[in-house]
This record gives structure tokens, sequence and C-alpha cells, in this order.
């Protein structure tokens, strides 16, 4: 074999490992760490595995990417792939799904009234994103606009009010905003600073594997699907 | 070729990751010591600090029982050996005998250590050639402690005074 025709079989090889072992990989960390909370007490580990209402929106997530072609199913699993393809294929499907749940558990207040509160915040947007067109480049910036609300919002505003016993800006901005009303049905389990950094890392891994995921596992690379600007995908389609 | 192994590679180890997954929010450790305990446990490696497991047993026959169960622990941290567990068990019953009444509360907790030891012994009936000890299997150990908690009028027997400690 000529040296000019190994180059294209070791990037098809890449793109290939890529897929079925780097994707996979990305997504199943994301499944490890959306449960882990640090206790603030004495700093133990804590695996809460995904409450029903996670596998809920991770299913409806799952349906919009569905709907906005990000994933399709009939491309990802089909006859023309070996048995061996379809499985490793599979198990990626199986992983998204998982690492969505988790995404959402770890942006989810742990119990109480603000646990129902987010998850009907996150019902609601994307039972209305069913409705809504999408392309995979603007389901995956509105993913990662909503994942990043509901993480400002659990761990930079309600852990500040919760957290530690001086009262940071986060904890006098809301006892200033909710003056008055009862915070007796807000109760959140303290966990340590290190949750909110894990969190952080966890969407981060969670969002750079969405950007992996092509519609077409032969598709070509994501930078020139999912990353380019909308402009310039167009003039590549066109 | 290279293209099927690295399908191969992918699929394995990811079921491989998956699986470490799902066994750390079955066992929920709580620390990295313990991740990695239950790792050496799954994998068939784990082995009881035997330096440990003297120490304790030379603070148990000083009567330093509560020194030696810490120090128990240590030498199992994932509590998988029987004969410590008998020698825990052992440890609440020297502990909680009295020769006017008996502590129940450290009975109680011999008796969950005497049946977890059972329990580990895999079915087989669980014996400790340890001279020091009156008590040398698992079903004695336990129907002394069973005795112990229940309330009889022999309680209140002053022969009672005379009993030995095994």
């Amino acid at each position: 074999m000529t040296g000019a025709a190994a180059v294209p079989d070791r990037i098809a090889l890449r793109r290939r490992a890529a897929r079925v072992v780097l994707l996979p990989w990305l997504l199943l960390t994301v499944a490890l760490l959306g449960g882990v909370r640090v206790a603030a007490r004495d700093r133990s580990l804590l695996f809460l595995p995904p409450p029903l209402i996670t596998l809920v929106l991770a299913g409806l997530l799952m349906a919009l990417f569905i709907r906005a072609r990000l994933v399709r199913p009939g491309r990802w699993l089909s006859s023309r792939y070996t048995v061996l393809e379809n499985a490793s294929h599979a198990v990626t499907l199986a992983a998204l799904f998982f690492a969505s749940a988790q995404a959402f558990n770890s942006v989810l207040p742990e119990a109480g009234l603000l646990h129902w509160i987010f998850a009907l915040f996150f019902l609601w947007t994307l039972w209305n994103d069913q409705f809504a067109p999408f392309d995979p480049l603007r389901l995956l910036r509105s993913v990662a606009v909503l994942f990043a609300t509901a993480f400002a919002l659990k761990h930079l505003l309600l852990a500040g009010l919760h957290g530690g016993g001086g009262g940071g800006w986060s904890r006098r901005l809301v006892s200033t905003l909710l003056e008055g009303v009862t915070l007796g049905t807000i109760d959140l389990p303290a966990f340590a600073p290190a949750t909110g950094y894990l969190s952080f890392f966890t969407l981060g891994l969670y969002v750079g594997a969405l950007a992996l995921v092509r519609p077409d596992p032969e598709s070509p690379p994501p930078d020139t699907r999912l990353l380019s600007a909308a402009g310039e995908r167009e003039a590549l389609e066109a | 070729m290279r293209s099927a192994l690295v399908t191969v590679f992918g699929l394995v180890s990811s079921l491989a990751y998956a699986a470490g997954i799902i066994w750390l929010y079955t066992t929920q450790p709580r620390s990295l010591q313990e991740v990695r305990t239950g790792a050496q446990v799954a994998a068939g490696v784990y082995q009881v600090d035997e330096a440990r497991f003297q120490a304790g047993l030379d603070l148990f026959r000083r009567e330093q029982y509560r020194a030696a169960r810490d120090e128990w622990l240590r030498a199992d941290p994932a509590r998988r050996d029987a004969r410590i567990a008998y020698y825990v068990a052992y440890s609440y019953y020297r502990e909680g005998w009295g020769r006017l009444h008996h502590d129940d509360a450290l009975y109680k907790l011999g008796l969950e250590a005497v049946d977890r030891a059972m329990a580990l012994s895999s079915g087989q009936a669980l014996r400790v050639d340890d001279p020091d000890l009156g008590l040398n299997t698992a079903a004695e150990l336990r129907a002394e402690m069973q005795q112990g908690i229940e309330k009889t009028w022999s309680d209140l027997s002053p022969l009672r005074v005379m009993d030995k400690r095994k």
C-alpha cells in the first residue's frame, strides 16, 4: 500500500476510534460523575442514582435529539453495519441516554420543593422544544444554555444560599428578593464546594460529548457539521 | 482488521466501564479508600492485614476491647473475614459481660457481628481454636449472648454472681 493511500485509512481509523471508544467513554464519564456529591460534613463521597424524573427528562431530550436530527437512530442502527458495529452503536446511544439523565441529576436540587420546581422548569422547556424547529447546532446551543442556567441556579445561587454560616452575596440577594416568603419547605442537603466543581466538569464534558455526536456515524467530522457557524454550514451544504 | 479490533476494544471497554459505574452506585463507597478496597474484593485480590489483626488480638487479650475493634476494622475494612467478625463479636461479649448484669446494647452489637461471621463462613460451622476463648464456635457465642439479652427469673438469682465470663 502506498503512503498516500495509507493516510485516509489512518484518518478513518481515528474517526472510528473517536466514535466507538472516545464518545462512549465521555458519555459514561458523565453518567458516572453526574450523581457524585461530596458531603459538606465529612467530605465523604455520595453516589446518587438518577431519580425517575431525570429518566423522563432524558427521554424527552432524546426525542428532541431525534427530532432535531442530532441523532438519527435509523443511521446508527442499520443492517448496513455488522452485528458488532450495531452493538457498539447501541451502547453509545444507551450511554447518551444515561449521560443525559445524569446531567439532569447533576443540576437538579436533591430534595424538597426546589427539586420539583426545577423538574417542572425542565419539563416545560423540553416539552415546548418538541414543537420548535431545531437543527443540531441550535439544539446544541439550547441544551448548553439550559444546563448552564440550571447550574448557575443550583450551584451558585442556591449553594451560596445554603452554604456556610457567613452569608455571601447570593444569600443576601435571595433573602432580599424572598423577603416575607417562608423558606420552610426549601430544604437542601449541604454539599462541599467540590460538588459544584464536579458538576461544572460533568456538564462541560456532556456538552463536549454532544458536539462529537453526529446524525450518521459515517458522516463527516463534527467541526464542519456542529461547531461551525450556521452561515458557514449552509454554504458548505450548498 | 484494525478497524474491527478498535470496535471490539470500544465495545468491551465501554461495557466494562458501565459495569464499573453500576458497581459504584450499588456499593456506594464513601471514600477513594473504600473504592480501592471494594475493587480489590471484586477482583478477588483482597487480603486481611494480618499484622493489624495480631495487634488487635494483643489489645483484646489486654482487655482493650474498643481499641481492638478499631484495629480489626483497619485490618479488614471490607468486613469480609469471618474470623475477625467472630473476634469482634467476642469483644462485645466480654465488654458487655457483668457479674450482676449484662449490657444489652453491647450484646446486640455482638449478635450482629456473630451473625455476620456466620454469614461469611458460607454455611459451614465457624470454629476458632483459641485457648484464650471459652466459647470456640460461633453458635455457642451466639447462644450465650442471646441468653444474656433474654429477661428471665434466673436473672434475679443471687447465685448469678458465681457465673464465670467465658
